[in-house]
């Protein structure tokens, strides 16, 4: 586990040094998984504890948007003057999106016979 | 005998120390986490019983209880939020195992990802408006689909509040977490990789969470449609705001 998990760190390191010098909009740990991604693929492979890690991660990443999203439950009452618009906003919006991605996907590879 | 006093040590001296140190946050982090997964075992993994909604109500009725402000529950959960650009990163290992497969489907994934993205940002802002909301709320819609870090830079670079925006973006997610199944048994979605991609482009980091807990394919597919939404996104809706002067 700990070789997977030193290696993660060292790519999100890499990320942030290149967000911060050339790529200021976008974040660290995005750069660092599009530099991560291109590394396994001229690895041409996963090693073992790179992918015990990353199952980890992506089976709890939940747990990490919890300190943030307290934020912004706390942050809710400030928006009481607009609420009715605001939560209609969102709740439709999100609905729609899900909607129109799945439909697309679902029309354009049913026309590539898939 | 006299050592009544050592005994029973002053249980408010440890509080204080409790809430001083990092120690607390972190336990109550982890712990309503704990109780959400439990809670969404429990219930068959049920939409609504999502743990990390659980867990985000659980800790802000308790830090309101207790009297913490946020920023000194966030002084010790920084740890844990410390992560997330870890866990970011290690989603490059679930896209990459999906590569494979998603070669062939490149083109409908981008023009699923540009109709979704568009829809999203159209819908909320041109509702919004219609609803009477003010203009400084009206631009925290804007990039409310991309993932929060993304989101927040985007924000400032179009000019509107990256604090609104990141409120809008964390909310848009817990709302796309819970509702997602219901909105894709509704349109007939069949295919993992197909909800699972819909789930990512509306809902972002929460919805993969979310999608990965259902099926490890959506789960790389929502990271796929994260990740490009994120990146697309920065460079689009920055050129779409000059151009059309939203």
């Amino acid at each position: 586990m700990m070789p997977g998990l030193v290696q993660i760190l060292l790519f999100q390191g890499l990320g942030e040094l290149i967000t911060h010098f050339f790529l200021p909009l976008i974040p660290g740990p995005v750069v660092g998984l599009i530099l991560l991604l291109g590394f396994l693929a001229l690895r041409k492979g996963v090693n073992a504890s790179l992918d015990e890690v990353a199952t980890v991660f992506s089976q709890h990443f939940g747990l990490l948007f919890v300190p943030a999203a307290v934020g912004v439950v706390m942050f809710w009452p400030h928006l009481k003057a607009h609420a009715v618009a605001i939560g209609a906003a969102l709740l439709v919006s999100v609905v729609l999106t899900i909607a129109v991605t799945a439909l697309v996907l679902k029309g354009l590879s049913r026309g590539s016979g898939k | 005998m006299n050592a009544q006093t050592p005994a029973f040590p002053n249980i408010h001296e440890i509080w204080v120390y409790l809430s001083g140190s990092p120690l607390l946050a972190l336990v109550l982090t982890l712990g309503a986490y704990q109780l959400g997964v439990i809670v969404y075992e429990r219930a068959n993994r049920h939409p609504l019983a999502n743990p990390v909604l659980i867990a985000i109500v659980l800790v802000a009725a308790t830090i309101t209880l207790i009297d913490m402000p946020y920023s000194k529950y966030f002084e010790g959960a920084q740890f844990v939020h410390f992560l997330l650009g870890t866990a970011t990163v290690s989603l490059a290992v679930p896209i990459y195992k999906g590569l494979g497969a998603m070669r062939g489907r490149i083109l409908p994934l981008l023009a699923a990802l540009l109709a979704g993205g568009l829809t999203s940002i159209v819908s909320a802002v041109g509702l919004a408006r219609l609803l009477g909301a003010d203009s400084a709320i009206v631009g925290g819609f804007i990039a409310k689909s991309v993932t929060a870090p993304i989101a927040m830079g985007i924000a400032e670079r179009i000019g509107v509040s990256p604090t609104l925006t990141a409120v809008f973006a964390v909310s848009t997610g817990i709302l796309g977490a819970v509702l997602a199944r219901y909105v894709l048994d509704l349109v007939r979605s069949r295919e993992w990789w197909q909800r699972g991609f819909a789930i990512g482009v509306a809902a972002h980091g929460l919805g993969t969470s979310r999608a990965f807990s259902v099926n490890p394919e959506a789960g790389a597919y929502s990271s796929l449609a994260m990740g490009l939404h994120g990146v697309l996104g920065a460079v689009l809706i920055p050129l779409g705001a000059r151009v059309f002067g939203f």
